[in-house]
């Protein structure tokens, strides 16, 4: 199973940029996040990836299961069911979409790589907080202003 | 102040109190907060872990498994499959939800009225529980400092198109608009109850035990007479404790999918056969727009306001910045091209459509965990595909350069014309992509055995001792968030609530 997942994952994250502990770490939320549901929720959508191996099979596209197919190849099976006119089949993606997804753009270099840095920016508001508890209101400098974004 | 976990338990764990509550979201803690303050015992019972304002942080990865139920991976079938997310933790989904405080349209509470035949549950009775209840949470709207460009948009195409926009009341104290209310508010200023009612119940000499799944109701000659459970080890999540709580009431305060799915498991509800019926769940989808240049949708507050200009139509409309991480997972792309699309996460702005439901769906238990169905109807999806494109013109007409649309087969909109496509392509209920965070409805409040679940005071028609203070009570639709609601209905479970001798 943690072959599947390691190809899944592999397949649907993008492919740079990456830090070699990438896979395993995604694949390690995956597996974590399995054991916070049901057992019997896991256990279907355990089912569910070992159905997503063999899509080149149900699919009448190949008779190897994505795990052994070069990534690109594996991508360009999985692009085709998130696009699947299939609800259920377009459901079986929702599992690991989500959750490799929310992991990988989770981490620290992704967020770099999108200018994304909530960390800085909460500290702030917290110290702003912590200054109008003591009774210094926010004033006009402590908005959150970016002019830009009203130009039009 | 005493809240004990997992590590604090003997292999049998045997506790008494006059009223245990289980759960400590909008419902439980409300309830069991007034009957602490009434001078009653109070026993918590928490399936989550208490994790104290100082231990939020922005990383998903952390939080969605120790704040949400299943790791935030849960979803209601039906067409179309609908995913959702509830909180499990102290405090519940008030921890990791946005705090709007927005109280039902008068015309719903005098259906509530109508329809239960009581008057108490109408617009003027309900006024002094709902001003409680926002009184103790601080129910206010932002101070300009947390505001955000997102939400200034947002209101800015509002107004050019002649909408009206409101600012949004929540609850909050001092709120800086650090913007991570779906994490946890890092600042203490969100007024969840782990910060607002639960302090007030501890200090009146309530407990709580957290890491413990209520798996059975305790019954004795026809009366409930506590909670048989487990505790669940954090590290392994395993439960491998056995819990029992004798208490003289009973109030369950799971949420509209766990409350049901608890009660269920004695067939009850038999009067009326409504247990686990009238699922309501306040669908929303997503509007994402791009433009050319950068909003920082993540710096100011989580929904500033609504536009409420539809509001009859049962539509509402607002912006609601996620971590990408939540992004990610639902913009169409994989790979590379997900990527892409995610270096302009600085220039999205995040927003989305909640229509009121027109029908209900159920809640039943199927393998040992609940299985909850929901679909929409065709006018809910007429409706969704009205503010759909009400949301993408808005966006346009603020120049946006592109908008990706909620649809399976139809994803990025490049200009206002191609919304001419929507009504081409989306013929399907199965192609538009829902999510939703306001359950409602499965054990429904009335005066009549005959069509409710429990009785005006919250107890179960047919199990004495049992009652229940959360989103389950409501008779219908409430059509907004419906946090005070619940919270009101809770005060009035715990003025109602009388204990045996």
């Amino acid at each position: 199973m943690r072959r599947i997942l390691l190809t899944l994952a592999d397949s649907i994250i993008p492919e740079s940029p990456r830090t070699p502990d990438t896979l395993e770490e995604v694949t390690r939320h995956a597996l974590v996040s399995l054991r916070y549901m049901p057992r019997s929720s896991a256990r279907m959508f355990l089912w569910g990836m070992r159905l997503l191996n063999w899509a080149p099979l149900w699919r009448l596209r190949g008779l190897r299961p994505l795990t052994a197919l070069p990534a690109a190849v594996a991508r360009r099976h999985l692009v085709a069911l998130t696009q699947s006119r299939w609800l259920p089949i377009r459901l079986l993606m929702y599992g690991p979409v989500g959750l490799f997804m929310s992991s990988y753009f989770d981490q620290d270099f992704a967020h770099r790589e999108i200018k994304y840095a909530p960390v800085p920016f909460v500290a702030d508001r917290i110290e702003l907080r912590r200054r109008w508890i003591e009774g210094h209101e926010p004033g006009s400098d402590d908005e959150v202003h970016h002019p830009a974004a009203l130009a039009p | 102040m005493t809240i004990l976990a997992h590590r604090d338990y003997r292999q049998v764990e045997t506790h008494e109190a006059e009223v245990a509550v289980i759960g400590t979201g909008a419902g439980g803690a409300v309830v069991g907060t007034e009957l602490a303050e009434a001078g009653r015992d109070v026993l918590f019972v928490e399936e989550g872990g208490y994790h104290p304002t100082s231990s939020f942080n922005p990383y998903l990865t952390e939080s969605l498994p120790r704040l949400f139920r299943d790791a935030g991976g849960t979803i209601i079938m039906g067409r179309p499959p609908i995913p959702y997310a509830e909180g499990r933790c102290v405090g519940g989904g008030t921890v990791v939800n946005g705090g709007m405080t927005w109280r039902p349209p008068e015309q719903v509470l005098m259906q509530w009225a109508r329809l239960t035949g009581q008057p108490d549950l109408g617009p003027k009775a309900m006024e002094p529980v709902f001003d409680r209840v926002e009184q103790r949470i601080h129910a206010k709207p932002q101070h300009p400092s947390s505001i955000g460009e997102d939400s200034r948009l947002l209101e800015r195409g509002a107004r050019r198109l002649g909408w009206r926009y409101e600012p949004n009341r929540r609850a909050q104290d001092r709120c800086v608009g650090s913007n991570q209310c779906l994490t946890g508010c890092p600042t203490g200023a969100k007024q969840s109850t782990l910060v607002s009612y639960l302090p007030r119940a501890l200090s009146r000499g309530a407990r709580c035990l957290t890491e413990v799944r209520a798996n059975r109701l305790w019954i004795e000659n026809g009366r409930c007479v506590g909670v048989l459970g487990s505790g669940i080890n954090p590290r392994t999540r395993e439960e491998d404790v056995e819990v029992r709580v004798r208490a003289k009431a009973v109030v369950v305060a799971c949420g509209a999918i766990q409350t049901p799915f608890l009660l269920l498991r004695h067939r009850l509800g038999r009067p009326s056969r409504q247990l686990g019926k009238n699922f309501l769940c306040h669908p929303n989808t997503k509007v994402l727009a791009i433009y050319p240049h950068d909003i920082y949708a993540w710096q100011g507050v989580s929904q500033g306001g609504q536009i409420r200009e539809f509001r009859d139509e049962g539509i509402l409309m607002a912006e609601n910045a996620v971590p990408p991480g939540t992004a990610a997972a639902q913009i169409p792309f994989l790979g590379d091209e997900a990527l892409e699309l995610m270096k302009r996460y600085n220039a999205m702005a995040m927003t989305g459509v909640l229509v009121e439901d027109s029908h209900a769906g159920s809640v039943s238990r199927c393998l040992g965990a609940p299985l909850a169905k929901y679909s929409i109807t065709p006018y809910d999806h007429e409706r969704f595909l009205r503010g759909v494109r009400y949301l993408a013109t808005l966006h346009f007409e603020m120049g946006a350069e592109k908008v990706i649309l909620p649809f399976s087969n139809f994803h990025v909109a490049n200009d206002v014309d191609d919304l001419a496509e929507i009504e081409r392509t989306q013929r399907s209920r199965s192609t538009i992509e829902l999510f939703t965070v306001h359950m409602m409805g499965t054990c429904r409040m009335g005066s009549d055995p005959r069509d409710s679940v429990v009785n005006m005071s919250g107890e179960l028609w047919d199990l004495p001792g049992c009652y229940v203070a959360d989103a389950s009570l409501f008779p219908t639709a409430v059509g907004v968030n419906p946090q005070v609601t619940i919270m009101a209905m809770a005060t009035l479970v715990a003025q109602r609530l009388r204990l045996p001798n």
